[in-house]
């Protein structure tokens, strides 16, 4: 990081970033703190009275069932998104940018990176048809293959969870790839020739100079996997409402489903707390971890 | 630089015209119907009200359900509520009048008795909250066993009135080679909540369950694990792997003749029209043999219509004007012939714009001898979300019928 | 970054150029990652070729014959979607999502310039400040954001969706742009310096041109979430005459009763500017500007 220069105004950097300090502070951390504020309090969006109770949500949160099994869905969510959406998409990143592959690189990075470009809606739609019982592609194939009860996907409390991380892999995976994509794109192509003419093989070269000349870039990528994971909504909800049951129920699901389906505002702050203390602990541990903006 | 400055001219230019001028009487009216053929036809209703009422303008925004019930949320807790809106029955509707924002239309009706006898007199209970008259109900609903008429015919079966009777009928189709009697969808969980809501009246007694349901009891009334276990015995007879299949691919499936009975509305009909290649008919949930509630009730109940209190006279008193525009037997009849949702106003429903089918529907509602509200609707949301979370893995095997009332015991202690 | 490559002698290079090194014949190893690269690929084209075929299909053949081409192809599905829920919204759409991202870009890069360049009491604050914007869930913020957008009279405006969009979107964007800007090389920055650039310039004419691959990149995943974004666009909306395409969309949905084919094709439409976007932003994810700069 480059130290003051002489003659720098002390206000300079303040200015650049008051524009994003100023959106950020008024539009989201007004509403965090509000959020806070409701977490202590019982109340429905509907009634005009709030009730203060103290910790009490919190006290519930941590006797409630379904906080316990969303918060291990959450976890299944993160394990896999970062195994795919990190670890393999930096692998299919590198492997499009090998030479080897120039060919064909193109329509392939294209072709991964059009599912981001579809609203959730769409993708769970398709999703529910692949995974569908009765004219669903995966169980067709399966029976293809001679199984006689191939598992109900969204409809098993079991499978229901699975079924939806992978969707949400099906979709996000060409995002990251793309994201290292760019990164990989940035590094100096004579560090590449250097290591080639030192005899590095291919493991070597992705080892000793994309894996740490792309770490910013995996910085971001998985911190935004983890957060996304644990905060993750959409995918879930359109795919199977948290259901059957609460199975496949995620925090940010019963979150919402207390907000405006529970009555139960207070309740759904305090979750909303919960998931944010969760994702700023990751976030600060992986910050620590990568050393990010310090230079090697 | 100079493209930004431009966008954000642009954009500041565009909202300085979005303020509006107005010198009538605005009224704010939130409804659901933004698809169609439903927004035409409120479309076309509003532009007849302004022109007879040149000094009244409707404003409108909609949205579909689950925003529905976001946007409604929102706007209230901020004061904002609209002049006019939309309102289901039962639990929905308490939960709005608890915001103390809803007019009661008490004085309204006494003032005016004519229009009160203008609906059906069984539709107007499901909006008195405490008593007091909060909405008016505009369209009605209920839940029947649809079937295959012809299917029956040709195979000899005849339309079951105990429970018994449709546990054999079931066991007559499985024998003729139907291995899923019953087409049944259950990822959206209000489809589960139906059935249970049925059977639950059919089971219980009628006085523990309104205990139960108002949130006075505590659900230790063993009819309930009855009841728990005949959906569970009906599961046999339905879909296999139900939860992963949505209700209009289990409506289809009995459309298309793969499976000869589904659990439908009423108003579900005009979905029939179309592609439909056989004769159907439909019968009300049958009586379960022993059961204390009354089997001449038919699951189903109203949607309505409220005002706010908060508005000013004019407004309100233009609020009331269209109201009584909207659910008049003009507007019902019309709401009928173009949407195929059953108006509620008396005389508004005739041969000329109901198919044979929903005349058939109409009788059975008009029959019955009163709605038994939706299981989902009637009782507190954390309740009904108990036993619709339970259903679904009730019929997965994952939760016992004992299981089920034991979260549902433990939802009901903790809003008490 | 290492120095070596820097150094390397011309002659090295051409060395390395006329004889092909055997890593760029295909080895085992790579000829299986081609198979899962293809593999991939095809996980990704056929639903999204199954998402065309249905939305030219009518109601009854989507049921009947869901994973079948269309018998008879429905343009009409798309004459449909196009005139019921998209025509009166599309402007509206393009409108919020250019002002989203040119203020969201705006924000976010000079912001992410700061952050990345300079030292600064509480820099590494503002850095978690924009990580733990990421970590809110939009749906519990819906109350209080709504106060603020009222207390600021701009709800019901094309601004009471530019500027949640752009606060939203901002940390995940200062997180990409900051971690780019991170990996421009000091000199290029030092000698801009002695030459007497001022900072303002340095960003302009050196970290916003390098950068171009990841202002791209945020340019498309902006334009992505804007041009689908629901929750807001829902809440804070209710004249028809500022409604987006997503709210649009569901004007073709129902409780009980969807037209898939036409829903279908509406979101095609919905989807194809995106698509069109990113199609012409590719051919800027071209390799070697860094190393071209550096190279002189």
């Amino acid at each position: 990081m480059q130290s003051r220069r002489a003659g720098m105004n002390v206000m300079t950097p303040y200015i650049y970033v008051l524009p994003c300090v100023l959106l950020l502070g008024v539009f989201v951390y007004i509403p965090l703190v509000a959020n806070f504020y409701y977490s202590a309090y019982s109340f429905s969006a509907l009634s005009p009275t709030k009730e203060f109770v103290g910790l009490q949500n919190y006290r519930t949160l941590f006797t409630d069932p379904v906080i316990a099994t969303a918060i291990v869905n959450n976890i299944w969510y993160c394990l896999i998104s970062v195994a795919i959406q990190v670890l393999l998409a930096l692998v299919i990143a590198s492997l499009l940018e090998d030479k080897l592959f120039a060919k064909i690189s193109t329509v392939l990075r294209t072709t991964y990176f059009l599912p981001v470009l579809i609203s959730m809606t769409v993708v769970a739609l398709l999703f529910s048809f692949v995974y569908h019982p009765k004219i669903g592609l995966i169980n067709a194939a399966l029976k293809f293959f001679g199984m006689k009860n191939p598992p109900a996907w969204t409809g098993d409390p079991k499978t229901a969870i699975f079924s939806a991380i992978i969707m949400s892999q099906w979709h996000s995976t060409g995002y990251t790839t793309m994201l290292f994509i760019v990164a990989i794109q940035g590094i100096s192509e004579d560090l590449y020739e250097a290591a080639e003419i030192d005899g590095a093989n291919r493991l070597q070269r992705f080892w000793h100079i994309t894996v740490p000349q792309v770490r910013e870039m995996m910085f971001v990528t998985m911190v935004t996997t983890v957060t996304g994971a644990f905060l993750v909504f959409n995918d879930v909800y359109i795919l199977t409402q948290g259901g059957p049951g609460n199975a496949s129920t995620t925090l940010a699901v019963y979150m919402y489903r207390n907000a405006f389906n529970l009555d139960k505002m207070g309740y759904a702050s305090t979750i909303a707390v919960i998931m944010l203390i969760i994702c700023m602990a990751l976030a600060i541990i992986q910050n620590t971890a990568f050393r990010s903006g310090k230079g090697d | 630089m100079k493209k930004l400055a431009l966008a954000l001219a642009l954009v500041l230019c565009l909202t300085a015209c979005a303020v509006a001028f107005a010198d009538q009487v605005t009224v704010k009216f939130f409804h659901r119907w933004p698809n169609e053929p439903k927004l035409s036809y409120l479309n076309g209703l509003i532009a007849e009200f302004e022109a007879a009422n040149p000094d009244i303008k409707i404003e409108t925004d909609q949205v579909l359900n689950d925003s529905y019930k976001e946007k409604i949320r929102v706007l209230v807790s901020t004061d904002d509520i609209p002049d006019v809106f939309m309102s289901w029955s039962g639990s929905f509707a308490t939960n709005l009048v608890k915001s103390g924002r809803v007019q009661t239309w008490d004085d309204i009706l006494a003032a005016d008795p004519e229009f009160k006898d203008s609906i059906i007199e069984s539709q107007w209970p499901p909006f008195q909250i405490d008593g007091k008259q909060y909405g008016v109900p505009w369209s009605m609903d209920g839940k029947a066993f649809f079937y295959n008429k012809d299917l029956f015919t040709e195979l000899g079966l005849e339309v079951p009135t105990t429970l018994n009777g449709l546990y054999e009928l079931c066991e007559a189709l499985k024998a003729a080679g139907y291995e899923e009697p019953i087409s049944a969808g259950f990822s959206a969980p209000w489809a589960v909540s139906h059935y249970l809501g049925t059977i639950c009246q059919r089971v219980v007694d009628p006085e523990t369950l309104a205990k139960d349901y108002a949130g006075e009891g505590d659900f230790t009334d063993p009819g309930y694990i009855e009841a728990l276990n005949i959906f569970k015995k009906l599961g046999e007879y339905m879909t296999k792997d139900p939860n992963s299949v949505d209700h209009e691919f289990a409506r289809n499936a009995f459309i298309f003749g793969e499976s000869p009975m589904v659990y439908l509305q009423l108003g579900e009909c005009k979905y029939l029209r179309d592609d439909i290649e056989f004769d159907y008919g439909f019968f009300n949930f049958p009586a379960v043999e022993d059961g204390k509630g009354d089997p001449g009730q038919l699951t189903g109940a109203p949607e309505g219509m409220m005002i706010s209190n908060v508005a000013s006279p004019e407004v309100q008193e233009a609020a009331i004007k269209f109201v009584k525009f909207v659910i008049s037997q003009h507007g019902g009849y019309e709401m009928t012939k173009q949407t195929g949702e059953l108006s509620c106003v008396k005389g508004a429903l005739d041969e000329t714009n109901l198919d044979a089918k929903q005349l058939e529907a109409v009788d059975l509602i008009l029959k019955s001898t009163e709605p038994a509200l939706w299981q989902d609707n009637v009782t507190d949301a954390v309740i009904a979300d108990a036993f619709m979370a339970g259903g679904q893995l009730l019929l997965t095997g994952d939760k016992t019928a004992e299981d089920v009332m034991k979260d549902v015991q433990t939802a009901a202690a903790s809003i008490k | 970054m290492s120095q070596a490559a820097i150094t390397k002698s011309e002659a090295e290079k051409t060395l390395k150029i006329r004889n092909k090194l055997p890593e760029d014949r295909m080895t085992p190893g790579m000829a299986v990652a081609l198979f899962f690269l293809v593999i991939y690929f095809l996980l990704i084209a056929y639903p999204l070729f199954w998402l065309i075929s249905n939305s030219l299909k009518t109601y009854k053949e989507i049921y009947k014959n869901i994973w079948a081409l269309p018998a008879n192809p429905q343009w009409s599905n798309y004459v449909n979607a196009w005139n019921r829920g998209i025509s009166r919204y599309f402007l509206n759409s393009v409108l919020v999502t250019v002002s989203t991202i040119a203020l969201t870009i705006f924000a976010a890069a000079l912001g992410s310039y700061a952050l990345a360049r300079f030292r600064f009491r509480g820099n590494q604050l503002i850095f978690m400040m924009c990580m733990g914007g990421m970590m809110l869930s939009p749906q519990v913020t819906l109350i209080p954001l709504y106060q603020i957008i009222r207390a600021m009279r701009i709800h019901d405006t094309y601004l009471a969706m530019i500027i949640p969009y752009t606060a939203y979107r901002i940390p995940m964007m200062v997180m990409l742009i900051r971690s780019s800007f991170l990996t421009i090389p000091k000199e290029m920055e030092e000698s801009a310096s002695l030459d007497g650039c001022s900072d303002f310039r340095i960003f302009w004419q050196i970290f916003l041109p390098m950068s171009k691959p990841i202002l791209l990149t945020c340019c498309i995943l902006i334009a992505y979430y804007a041009w689908n974004e629901f929750l807001f666009a829902i809440i804070f909306i209710n004249s028809e005459k500022f409604k987006t395409i997503p709210t649009g969309l569901m004007n073709l949905r129902d409780a009980l009763q969807t037209d898939w084919g036409t829903l279908l094709a509406g979101m095609t439409i919905s989807a194809l500017p995106l698509i069109i976007l990113f199609f012409c932003m590719q051919k800027h994810f071209i390799r070697g500007m860094t190393a071209g700069a550096v190279k002189g």
